[in-house]
């Protein structure tokens, strides 16, 4: 069985020392077959949250130039936090 | 063309989350407040409005009833909302890892359902509706205490002021009823108090426990977890207790509530108010903290006041205006901390 998705999301951070937001997004989108605006928004608001617990940080920010989100959209650069991975452990992620 | 700066961008960001936090806790507010107007008349219909007002034990065991088809048709809204979003597998793959987390929702929803709805029945039923009403509007102040020491959320002094205001506002909406309302000559007031306080940890501790699993889970398939719990609690394990030990006859009140459309009809309206004044609730957790959500949250003291005026055409007291700016206060007072505060909603190196 899959993953549900915020727990996908920790587990492709924890793969690498940071990643940007819209790389994890185009993951998530694949791996969950969706596609569309509402899916992106909806994974990016799951990104919100994991940095609004803690459990991920941003170590990069720039401005998107219309490439990926939208102009003008902010693009982070999340990694894992001491306190994801604690949480991650204690809920049978890692 | 305007070009703005990334500090600009990031600005507009956070304010935007911490725009959408507020709008669902005020949704809280309002579904919430609404929800009072099915949920009373719904007593007077049958067969809720033929038990006699004295017989406790059947007040009991119909509200029991009531509770369980009530969070059967919670589960069902839920499950169309979910259904809307694309998110019911999501919903499946949550509930799976119950020894990890779902257990989580499994612990807020005895802490919501029959912890702090059943306390509230008893405070209402022993002392009063307006002590339960007064008793369960302090339950963010539970929640905030037990999300900091658990789990270290920030709650600035600007929050916590506005946290207090909005609770000294509701306090004055319902405390002059409440003198006439409390009798010491009554033998059983101890379980009313008991109810009260049931009400409050139960209410203030699910929001904290539920945001712990949160933290690794979606809040829309989180709440319709917590559902699925509390109908299996109820069905499976309380209702039977109730019919294996007491003569009440919970089957034949199960049926005659099912069976009867006037009363299905103001579940069906309860029912859709608390689905989504819950899902609201859980969302508001993820992107303001559990502190401020529940304090919004409190505003339903105003709405269930507004909507039952409306539906009873009689005005409120004066007081309820002034406790109305007490609370609106409260709420402008919380709302113009900066974006900044809600980036991070806990001290780094939160224990478990």
């Amino acid at each position: 069985m899959k993953l549900h998705q915020k727990a996908y999301l920790l587990v492709e951070l924890n793969k690498a020392d940071s990643t940007w937001d819209y790389q994890l997004v185009e993951k998530a989108l694949e791996e969950y077959s969706v596609s569309g605006s509402r899916w992106v928004n909806t994974f990016r608001v799951a990104l919100d949250e994991l940095a609004a617990a803690g459990l991920v940080d941003s170590t990069e920010k720039k401005l998107d130039d219309g490439t990926h989100v939208g102009t003008d959209k902010v693009l982070f650069k999340y990694q894992l936090t001491e306190f994801g991975r604690t949480r991650m452990r204690e809920t049978g992620l890692l | 063309m305007t070009q703005i700066t990334l500090n600009q961008a990031l600005q507009k960001h956070y304010s935007r989350n911490q725009r959408w936090g507020f709008t669902w806790a005020i949704w809280v507010a309002v579904l919430w407040g609404a929800w009072y107007v099915p949920g009373t008349a719904l007593w007077f219909e049958k067969p809720f409005s033929d038990i006699a007002a004295d017989d406790q034990a059947m007040m009991l065991g119909a509200t029991a009833v009531m509770t369980w088809v009530h969070a059967i048709a919670v589960l069902f809204f839920l499950l169309l909302w979910n259904t809307m979003l694309g998110k019911v597998k999501d919903y499946g793959r949550t509930l799976f890892r119950f020894r990890k987390i779902s257990k989580w929702y499994a612990l807020a929803s005895l802490c919501g359902g029959p912890m702090a709805i059943f306390g509230s029945y008893m405070a209402m039923g022993f002392i009063g509706p307006v002590f339960a009403a007064i008793t369960s509007l302090f339950y963010p102040i539970v929640g905030a205490i037990i999300a900091r020491l658990w789990y270290k959320e920030k709650i600035s002094s600007r929050a916590a002021l506005g946290m207090v205001i909005i609770i000294m506002g509701g306090t004055v909406i319902y405390a002059p009823g409440l003198f006439g309302e409390v009798e010491s000559s009554n033998p059983n007031m101890w379980l009313g108090y008991l109810g009260g306080l049931m009400s409050a940890i139960g209410w203030g501790a699910e929001g904290a426990v539920a945001a712990r699993a949160m933290d690794v889970s979606d809040p829309d398939t989180g709440i319709q977890c917590r559902f699925t719990f509390e109908v299996l609690f109820w069905g499976v394990i309380i209702l039977p207790l109730i019919v294996l030990f007491t003569d009440l006859p919970i089957a034949d009140f199960i049926v005659a509530t099912v069976t009867e459309s006037s009363a299905m009809l103001w579940i069906v309206l309860a029912s859709a108010c608390h689905a989504y004044s819950y899902t609201a609730f859980y969302k508001s957790f993820s992107l303001i903290g559990v502190g401020r959500g529940q304090a919004i949250g409190n505003l339903y003291a105003i709405f269930a006041l507004a909507f039952i005026a409306a539906f009873t055409l009689q005005l409120p007291e004066w007081y309820f205006v002034v406790g109305l700016v007490f609370v609106v206060a409260g709420t402008f007072v919380m709302f113009t901390e900066p974006a900044e505060s809600v980036i991070n909603l806990r001290d780094q190196q939160a224990p478990a």
